[in-house]
């Protein structure tokens, strides 16, 4: 049973809880109504709204009711997909293709018709050369062909695994036009602050500092859809002034976590608002506490496992994150219904052991009780990762490691990590996008140029893992393809290039006025055609 | 002794040196108090104050003891105050004699410099170069001096140039003594107190700069501080609105008692001075 809920993707047991105080309120929506105008938070202003470029959920959120992807995530749909642009997608037997049946009769926001050109310019121009994600999926994807003007063939100079391109189906092939990107430079169209698209929504207009507005696209391919007459995102930055404003009823969903996870106890008590934890499933973020391996003493595997052994998972999942996430066991989340297993190595809390391992190790305590010293460097983006940097060096200091915490600014602590090498430890939230090859193999193989974010940049190497990622990746037996990535996260765990902590998603607030939300799996970055507000 | 009798006349100055030693007695016993680091997790996260004895002032979201945290904050915060102070007067002090007694073209440039660092927000000023050079004790203390040294320069500056027209100025000048030892020996001493008479403005000033950079988290990761556990508390603060509170407090008394003990400094020293 509990592996069951796990595999819906509830995380941890209080999730329980919360899902099942908010299951009367989804289970009540029933008959859509149209119109009206659906006000959110919004955290953070991205200045290129371009999802086919910047494949990020704080991009998506925004774009992706204006610019549509081949297929969308879903709960209950065959691999886990339903379509949106593309109708059927099928993979060759030989992995070198794999054919797109579009959707018909859908038209741009600017009246022109969509055709299988525009999936084929998005893929070669965009999505390999230049998208943060696409540039290693589509790495051997050398051309499209167009048959027909609804139908785009991928081919691939080295085999594929079709598992792979259709586990990236939903985040990295939004579909931008042809005729608007086709002159001039990609990276400076203005489309990329004003996206022309295919969705549900057109975009209206952009208030730096105040909101965005998405406006009804009447010519929507959906037939009834979509209800909502408009959509504002309200800039709201200050974390603590969305929970006021949902109150207020200045906004009537705040998704991302926006409300603090400390004010939902409180606020789920508030008549009027709902608590939703279902709709982030595709979208798990993971707690790793990344090494530097140039760091002699890190080098040393009982150095690492006992920084592991230091590390008690559950104070971090019940304190910080206040049982909104799970304990990890490896580099694959729980809630991944296609490749996780529990079969890995696992680090009980247990200090005793962990300072066993590093007097093994030669690392003896001085007359002052300590080790030796670190730098950690805590990611900034979150909350939650601060605080675990601040809880690490409590853990650490127990084992008689001195651990300096050195704070920076988003842009500084990428630079210091992944260009300079400048740490010994840092707390980063990866995430895991549905498939090991798209970006969670990148954190721990080697021959990484320096300056690529969220990848190996510790220094680590082992040909061992490095031939079994080269391996998976051509492998087009999705059974045998899985197997190899149980393979690879037992390897992970019991090597700890990186320590995998936890791993969580995020939490929406919402009136209760606002229907069909969370149907699927990324949910808040899906197109919502189909929610719509209750008067 | 009259002096002191005079300075504990009025009941603010009473009231700020009371408060002022008992943030000294705060800051030195600290250590003594709660000997372990003090962002060492110490009981259940989210403690209520006033429930569990041993821990009087609830705990943060971590579960760290908010009690141990404010007295070892009173330290943080005494010791930059007092060190951008002392670093700003000796700074100012220094730059306002030399421009004063040296006069002419060293004057003019080194007031200049001393303009162009007044049209800067001190604050500003902080801001940039903490980020720039990146957070640590050392590092804030001289970005807060770096913006307060300008007020003593001129003040010093002033009080030189009086001096300077003085006998016992051109009694040294005659018996032949070097500038610089008339200018530092003879002038700077002399011109001395009402320039301290700026210092505790300055170091009040200080401790609400340290308190504004660490709630934007560029203060001391590794040291607790007080706008540092403001700026958690405000996450939670509709659930545990105490975290921001009481280290609120202790700043604004912490402040006031700086700013009230000072005046009643420089009251009694004025009134010395005339009555002389």
């Amino acid at each position: 049973m509990s592996e069951l809920i796990s595999r819906r993707g509830l995380l941890a047991g209080s999730a329980l809880l919360l899902a099942s105080t908010a299951l009367p309120a989804i289970g009540r929506a029933q008959t859509p109504k149209k119109g009206g105008r659906l006000i959110v938070a919004a955290d953070s202003e991205p200045r290129n709204l371009n999802p086919a470029i910047v494949a990020s959920n704080g991009v998506f959120f925004i774009s992706s009711k204006v610019v549509e992807t081949l297929a969308e995530a879903s709960f209950d749909g065959k691999d886990g997909l339903q379509p949106r642009l593309a109708l059927s997608w099928e993979g060759a037997a030989d992995g070198l293709s794999v054919t797109f049946k579009l959707r018909d009769g859908v038209k741009w926001h600017d009246g022109k018709p969509f055709s299988s050109a525009d999936v084929a310019f998005s893929a070669l121009q965009i999505w390999k050369p230049l998208q943060n994600l696409g540039r290693t999926v589509f790495k051997d994807l050398v051309a499209v062909d167009t048959p027909d003007e609804l139908t785009a063939v991928f081919k691939f100079a080295k085999p594929t695994p079709f598992q792979l391109i259709r586990n990236a189906l939903p985040a990295l092939t939004s579909v931008v036009p042809k005729h608007v990107y086709e002159n001039g430079k990609i990276e400076e169209n203005p489309a990329n602050n004003a996206p022309v698209g295919t969705g549900p929504f057109k975009f209206a207009e952009y208030k730096a500092g105040q909101y965005y507005r998405l406006a009804r696209n009447d010519d929507y391919w959906g037939k009834e859809e979509p209800y909502l007459d408009e959509i504002i995102y309200q800039v709201l930055p200050d974390r603590t002034s969305a929970a006021a404003a949902l109150e207020a009823e200045e906004i009537q969903l705040a998704a991302f976590s926006a409300v603090p996870l400390a004010d939902l106890d409180r606020i789920s008590k508030v008549p009027g608002l709902k608590v939703v934890t279902k709709g982030y499933e595709g979208l798990t973020y993971q707690l790793v506490v990344e090494i530097n391996h140039r760091r002699k003493e890190l080098a040393d595997l009982k150095v690492r496992q006992a920084i592991a052994h230091a590390i008690d998972k559950d104070f971090v999942v019940k304190t910080i994150f206040l049982g909104y996430a799970a304990t990890a066991t490896g580099p694959v989340p729980k809630n991944d219904p296609q490749f996780y297993t529990a079969e890995v190595p696992t680090y009980a809390f247990d200090v005793a052991k962990a300072n066993a391992l590093l007097d093994e190790a030669g690392y003896k305590r001085a007359d002052d009780g300590r080790r030796f010293a670190l730098k950690l460097l805590p990611a900034p983006y979150f909350n939650e990762t601060k605080q675990f940097g601040d809880y690490l060096r409590q853990a650490l200091a127990a084992i008689g490691i001195d651990a300096q915490i050195v704070n920076n600014d988003s842009a500084a602590h990428i630079k210091a990590v992944y260009t300079d090498h400048a740490f010994d430890l840092a707390v980063g939230p990866p995430v895991f996008r549905g498939d090991p090859a798209i970006s969670t193999t990148i954190l721990v193989q080697s021959g990484i140029p320096d300056g690529v974010p969220f990848s190996n940049q510790g220094g680590y190497k082992n040909a061992d893992l490095d031939a079994l990622i080269a391996k998976a990746s051509e492998t087009l037996d999705t059974a045998t393809r899985t197997g190899l990535y149980k393979e690879f996260q037992k390897k992970v765990a019991a090597d700890l290039p990186l320590i995998n902590v936890a791993e969580w998603s995020f939490i929406s607030v919402a009136r209760d006025t606002v229907g069909n939300i969370a149907n699927n799996p990324r949910w808040a970055v899906s197109n919502w055609a189909d929610t719509y507000l209750e008067s | 002794m009259r002096q002191l009798r005079r300075f504990f006349r009025t009941p603010e100055t009473v009231a700020g040196a009371a408060i002022l030693v008992l943030l000294v007695a705060m800051a030195l016993a600290a250590p003594l108090l709660f000997p372990r680091d003090p962002q060492a997790i110490a009981g259940p996260a989210l403690l209520p104050p006033f429930q569990d004895w041993s821990l009087p002032l609830g705990t943060d979201r971590l579960g760290r003891d908010v009690l141990a945290e404010l007295f070892h904050g009173a330290r943080t915060s005494l010791a930059v105050g007092l060190a951008a102070a002392a670093a700003a007067l000796l700074i100012g002090a220094a730059v306002g004699t030399l421009a004063g007694f040296a006069g002419g073209v060293i004057d003019e440039v080194l007031m200049r410099v001393t303009d162009a660092f007044q049209t800067v927000p001190s604050f500003l000023l902080a801001l940039a170069f903490v980020s720039i050079v990146g957070p640590s004790l050392g590092v804030v203390v001289a970005a807060i001096a770096l913006g307060a040294w300008t007020g003593p320069a001129r003040v010093a500056r002033a009080e030189v140039l009086s001096i300077c027209e003085r006998d016992y100025v051109a009694g040294a000048r005659v018996i032949g003594m070097h500038p610089l030892e008339i200018a530092f020996r003879e002038v700077l001493p002399n011109a001395l107190p009402p320039v301290l008479a700026l210092s505790s403005v300055i170091v009040a000033a200080a401790i609400l700069t340290e308190a504004a950079l660490s709630f934007l988290g560029l203060g001391d990761p590794n040291r607790v501080t007080w706008g540092d556990m403001i700026a958690e508390g405000r996450a939670v603060l509709r659930t545990a609105p105490y975290l921001s509170i009481f280290p609120g407090i202790a700043l604004v008394l912490t402040v006031l008692g700086v700013y009230l003990a000072g005046e009643g400094v420089v009251e009694s020293t004025a009134v010395r001075r005339s009555l002389s």
